[in-house]
């Protein structure tokens, strides 16, 4: 599996992208940038980019995260891999990611409940309409709303 | 110039029209109904067409990507002034002679109409003009990489011509002007975003630092960087630094 038509991010997607415009000027956070991470084919290789988005992370003195992902399927085990990671280096996390009822996780952990589903069509499913399901502004700011909840929870927040 | 701030000029398109040859002025864009040059032997042809999102109900072939048209004027990618068509946006759409879609999971060809929902983010407004491009490949072509970068360089060669134009526009002809500023704020919690693209193969992939704005000519695709984490800012990324070939 991999990327369906209705998550599919196209350029004017990346190009508007209304995460970026979300949470990049919010004034209650200090924006640090975009870690861009492909998703490997290899074992191997899908641990160690997970781990070294978490030393990135760490060595910027990250408080805060929200991981997106713009497909579903095997590219989750890269996704729940990468949240854990950043997790161990206590920094606070939260996700994005196409569920519905199609794409729930094949393994529950404690974070998987911090992860905000992005599905809008009424069947749950990968509906194959470009645009449909992709990340929309309002998922960001829930996402948003939820990274600011968990760093007050984790004691990111000084107050 | 300052380096923290982007500008972007965004010029807005009322018309777009068929012409020999590539013009832009106040409104109205023209283009050729073909690409002017030399097309690589995999290809049976390429058409483009003009769609209004109103009435598109005829049949396409699997929607590639969805691009916006974008230059940079002063500067490089992510700070200076980078110059943007409003009102007009492109589809890709790909297949072979013989009707086999060119897509990594799931096609979306059908009925336009019902294959897009308009007026998201990622996909052209209602009010917009499409330029749709659309790749038809002979048959027996190899699907892999190599055929899938050609189509998409192929795309971006024939709107090259437009940016072009588009660099020669004058300011005061902007429809709107829009500041970004790397915004600091100092002592609030530090947030990064983390976005996980695809990069696994044809179809499957993403090429970042483009020459362009959301371009193709020079970029490297996250595949050849083993799809190791790349650190951008938010301008880099509101000036196109991605080009999305999923």
């Amino acid at each position: 599996m991999g990327i369906g038509p209705s998550t599919k991010e196209t350029t004017l997607h990346h190009f508007r992208d209304p995460l970026v415009r979300t949470v990049a000027p919010d004034p209650d956070i200090d924006f640090q940038g975009i870690i861009v991470v492909g998703t490997p084919q290899d074992n191997y290789l899908k641990n160690l980019v997970g781990v070294r988005v978490s030393k990135m992370l760490e060595s910027m003195r990250t408080n805060g995260a929200i991981v997106s992902a713009d497909g579903w399927g095997n590219s989750d085990v890269d996704f729940m891999n990468t949240m854990s990671e950043i997790d161990d280096k206590g920094i606070s996390v939260v996700g994005m990611k196409f569920i519905g009822k199609q794409a729930g996780f094949v393994v529950e952990n404690e974070l998987t409940k911090f992860v905000v589903d992005i599905n809008k069509s009424a069947e749950g499913i990968e509906t194959t309409v470009v645009g449909e399901n992709n990340l929309s502004q309002l998922d960001a700011q829930k996402a948003l709303g939820l990274l600011k909840l968990k760093m007050r929870h984790d004691g990111q927040v000084s107050q | 110039m300052k380096k923290d701030t982007l500008t972007i000029q965004a010029y807005s398109i009322q018309k777009v029209s068929f012409s020999d040859d590539y013009h832009l002025s106040s409104g109205h864009l023209e283009i050729p109904d073909h690409p002017q040059f030399e097309l690589d032997d995999r290809f049976k042809s390429v058409d483009i067409k003009l769609v209004d999102p109103r009435d598109c109900h005829f049949q396409i072939n699997t929607i590639m990507d969805v691009m916006p048209i974008s230059t940079k004027v002063l500067g490089k990618m992510g700070y200076g002034l980078s110059n943007t068509l409003t009102g007009v946006n492109v589809i890709l759409t790909g297949a072979d002679e013989t009707g086999v879609q060119l897509h990594e999971f799931g096609s979306s060809d059908g009925y336009l109409d019902e294959k897009i929902k308009f007026g998201k983010d990622g996909t052209p407004d209602l009010d917009d003009t499409i330029i749709l491009i659309d790749a038809v490949l002979k048959k027996d072509f190899e699907f892999n990489r190599e055929t899938c970068e050609m189509i998409f360089k192929m795309a971006d060669d024939y709107l090259q011509p437009i940016r072009a134009e588009l660099k020669m526009l004058s300011g005061s002809q902007a429809t709107e002007s829009f500041d970004y500023v790397d915004e600091k704020h100092p002592g609030k919690p530090k947030v990064a975003l983390v976005k996980e693209v695809a990069g696994q193969g044809a179809m499957y992939d993403n090429i970042l630092f483009p020459q362009e704005p959301a371009g193709i000519t020079k970029g490297i695709s996250i595949i050849d960087m083993d799809n190791m984490p790349v650190l951008l800012t938010a301008n880099e990324y509101r000036d196109g630094v991605i080009h999305a070939l999923v």
